[in-house]
């Protein structure tokens, strides 16, 4: 199995890289240490089985599995130190959590689960919660974004830029993931808007429309989603 | 001589009215250094009365009175001032000239100036400061054997015939002048004698009531017990000299010192009904042992007779009372009923003081319990997760963990002392310190500036602690760049300032009120350095936290 290790600590990721090549079961893609290196690697790697610790900086475990496509969504494995998270993780209906230190009779089990779910050939669906601070990628830091602060996401080629009046910034997260776990709305097939930012929608016609955001400016409306907008707002 | 016997005779009568006088109630206002009008308008009836008086027990000689009618104008003088005086005198002669003879307008007359004599003397000491004086016999004496000098020389110079009066004064001059000196001089004598008697109760009860005050506040920091209550009565009745002190709580005997402990013994229950209502209805009672008698419930042959019965309360509860008993043969005087209200209501604030400072104590002894404990779980997960993953690789650098791990939480147990030195906290924060570096690796820098000067400098226990996992905790470890703690110490302007810094400016007011020990520590260090020392935050949002504390620096630093 290809597995993806997460965790801030690097004696955790060592810890639990040692116990799951012991077991002879899997291929460590990688070891992260935190969230955003996390869906970088997701989204380069695909792996089978992601081994995610809940407490982490910034972005939590928990806050990650919201942040990953379903498309690319791996079975997930829970790993924390703390019991209290451990009915939480149940909650969110992951495969399954290992509670640190990790026993080597528990983990044979977490094998046992995770080799029936692949041999289902099932692809892992997750409740998981809303993302209220998008992560986005500085040169050297990372800055949470709030959606509210959102003016609109736009994703082309390079990858996917979120809008808001202070600026642009690159971030991990896909469109269609922005679109299931937010509040912005599809309004083309490359754009997200967020309604509470529209000043004015103009339409023009053969059914197009643009619309301008409260910060002055202006995003395309394609022709099935100004449907879509117009059943939402009765215009 | 023999009319010298008869105004002594007569002066005699005076003196018994000067006694029961100095008894009786009227003269209390005179102890005190200020007269009010009502006291002056007493003073007047009364002194005039006193004139009056002398005249009437005057011996009549050669149509004239010998008498010793100078006493009542010159005292008031002397006692009330001038307008008093003279207005007593006035009074006095008038009278007199109103019974005629051919000395009548010139006793009147000498009688208002004699009085007018005594308020200037009174006048004189008051301008001079020694009014101490006013009840000073040998001044009553020398005013009065003045103003009788005058008296005769306006009855020579008014009275005519002046044969007539040359001869009568021939007569009564000597001894007029000595009973009436040695009168005002022997009344004044009686009040001096009253008054001091007043001063000295006064200065005895004030004297034992800050006696009994001084011995008892000092153990009442635990409340009252078996133990204080029984050496509470023991200094009560040793100071007051009552016959028994009782202390009760609300139901039993807790103490009883003096006559009648054969019978009444500590820890039985409360029997007496007076005791019950006292408790019941949170006042005190008193039975003076002859319009109410205590009378023993316990025994026939009590000796016990009287009692006086305070509750004792903290704010509004009553927790037991406090009894005071005279036997039969000896009265319950005023100064011990005094004492004992007083005495008790002074424990009731104590007692109120102490149960207070307990429990501010008792809140803050928990909340630090409650920040060592609530700590160390997760901590102590976190230590062994990363020494269990260690242990693969570097077995050496794993025992090193352990022996800090062991430290820290030895450190943690064994501070049950108040202060610690700042060498003892940094070895126990050293500890801790070291395992977040094992755990964090590279993501904590740790920065240490201390000076050395400062390691004997003594702080309260687990100061510093609270604060670094704070910086550790809710800063550093959740940022994703490397996070920078720095601790630091140093003099400045004659305190030491400890400073706890992270790179993380995570701090958010409305965070520091609960669970952060900010404000735990804060108050720990106000509590035993005063107001001017403490801690203080500077927060940058997602720069820097800075906890400066400061402590004072005298006589800490060896």
């Amino acid at each position: 199995m290809r597995a993806l290790i997460v965790d801030d600590e690097i004696h955790s990721r060592d810890e639990l890289e040692a116990l799951l090549l012991e077991t002879g079961e899997f291929t460590i893609l990688g070891k992260c240490s935190n969230a955003l290196e996390a869906l970088q690697a997701m989204k380069r790697e695909r792996p089978d089985a992601l081994f995610l610790d809940v407490q982490m900086p910034v972005i939590n475990g928990f806050e990650l599995l919201g942040m990953i496509d379903e498309s690319l969504m791996p079975n997930v494995v829970f790993v924390t130190a703390y019991d209290e998270y451990a009915l939480k993780a149940f909650e969110e209906n992951t495969l399954d959590y290992l509670l640190k230190p990790v026993e080597k009779g528990r983990l044979a089990k977490t094998v046992r689960k995770l080799r029936r779910a692949l041999n289902a050939g099932e692809k892992p669906v997750y409740s998981s919660q809303d993302i209220k601070k998008i992560p986005c990628v500085l040169s050297s830091r990372i800055k949470l974004i709030s959606t509210a602060e959102v003016d609109y996401v736009r994703s082309n080629e390079a990858g996917v830029y979120v809008v808001c009046p202070t600026g642009e910034y690159f971030t991990d997260l896909t469109l269609k993931v922005l679109e299931n776990k937010t509040n912005l709305v599809r309004c083309h097939k490359q754009y997200l808007v967020n309604i509470d930012r529209i000043d004015e929608i103009i339409l023009h016609e053969n059914m197009l429309a643009e619309i301008k955001t409260k910060s002055g400016r202006t995003i395309p409306v394609s022709r099935r989603h100004l449907k879509e907008l117009r059943g939402k707002w009765n215009f | 001589m023999e009319l010298l016997f008869r105004l002594i005779q007569a002066m005699s009568v005076f003196l018994v009215i000067a006694y029961l006088y100095c008894k009786s109630p009227w003269f209390r206002p005179l102890t005190t250094h200020s007269l009010r009008t009502r006291d002056r308008i007493y003073l007047y009836f009364f002194f005039s009365a006193v004139s009056i008086l002398g005249t009437y027990l005057g011996i009549a000689i050669q149509d004239a009175i010998a008498n010793t009618r100078a006493i009542g104008p010159v005292l008031a003088g002397i006692i009330g001032g001038p307008l008093l005086g003279t207005a007593v005198g006035l009074t006095g002669g008038l009278h007199r000239y109103s019974l005629g003879g051919f000395t009548a307008f010139s006793c009147g007359l000498s009688t208002t100036v004699e009085g007018m004599i005594g308020g200037l003397v009174h006048l004189y000491l008051k301008r001079t400061n020694k009014t101490d004086l006013v009840f000073d016999p040998k001044v009553a004496f020398t005013t009065t054997f003045f103003a009788e000098m005058i008296q005769m020389a306006i009855i020579l110079i008014v009275s005519r015939p002046y044969l007539d009066a040359l001869a009568l004064v021939k007569v009564i001059a000597i001894p007029m002048i000595l009973s009436s000196s040695l009168g005002t001089a022997l009344f004044v004598s009686i009040g001096r004698d009253q008054k001091n008697m007043y001063e000295r109760v006064a200065a005895i009860s004030s004297a034992k009531a800050f006696k009994i005050a001084e011995r008892t506040l000092n153990f009442l920091g635990s409340g009252i017990n078996q133990k204080t209550a029984v050496d509470l009565a023991k200094i009560i009745h040793e100071e007051t000299g009552v016959g028994a002190v009782a202390i009760t709580d609300r139901d039993k005997v807790m103490a009883f010192i003096g006559h009648g402990s054969d019978h009444h013994t500590p820890g039985s229950s409360i029997v007496s009904s007076l005791t019950k209502a006292a408790i019941a209805e949170n006042k005190v009672i008193f039975a003076d042992g002859e319009r109410e008698r205590y009378i023993c419930p316990l025994s026939a042959t009590c000796p016990l007779n009287s009692v006086l019965v305070v509750p004792l309360h903290i704010d509004n509860d009553v927790i037991g009372t406090i009894k005071l008993y005279e036997p039969r043969n000896k009265q319950f005087l005023n100064m011990n009923k005094m004492l004992g209200e007083g005495i008790t209501n002074l424990l009731s604030n104590q007692l109120l003081l102490s149960r207070y400072e307990r429990q501010k104590n008792l809140l803050v002894q928990t909340e630090l319990k409650l920040l060592q404990a609530q700590v160390n779980p997760h901590f102590l997960f976190n230590s062994l997760n990363t020494i269990i993953s260690i242990t693969r690789n570097n077995a050496m650098r794993a025992r090193e963990l352990l022996i800090h791990l062991s430290n820290f939480f030895r450190k943690n147990l064994k501070r049950g002392n108040d202060l610690s030195t700042l060498e003892e906290e940094l070895d126990q924060v050293n500890s801790y310190l070291q395992i977040e570096k094992a755990r964090f690796d590279d993501r904590l820098v740790i920065q240490m500036d201390i000076d050395p000067a400062l390691l004997k400098l003594k702080i309260p226990t687990f100061t510093l602690q609270p604060l670094i996992e704070n910086a550790i905790k809710h800063g550093i470890s959740n940022m994703l760049g490397q996070g920078i703690a720095k601790i630091s110490a140093y003099r400045n302007d004659g305190h030491a300032l400890i400073e706890i810094e992270d790179n993380a400016g995570a701090f958010r007011e409305a965070d520091a009120g609960d669970g952060l020990g900010i404000k735990i520590v804060d108050k720990r260090i106000k509590a035993l350095f005063g107001k001017d020392f403490g801690t203080a935050v500077y927060s940058v949002p997602d720069e820097l936290t800075r906890v400066t504390i400061k402590i004072p620096l005298e006589g800490h630093v060896q």
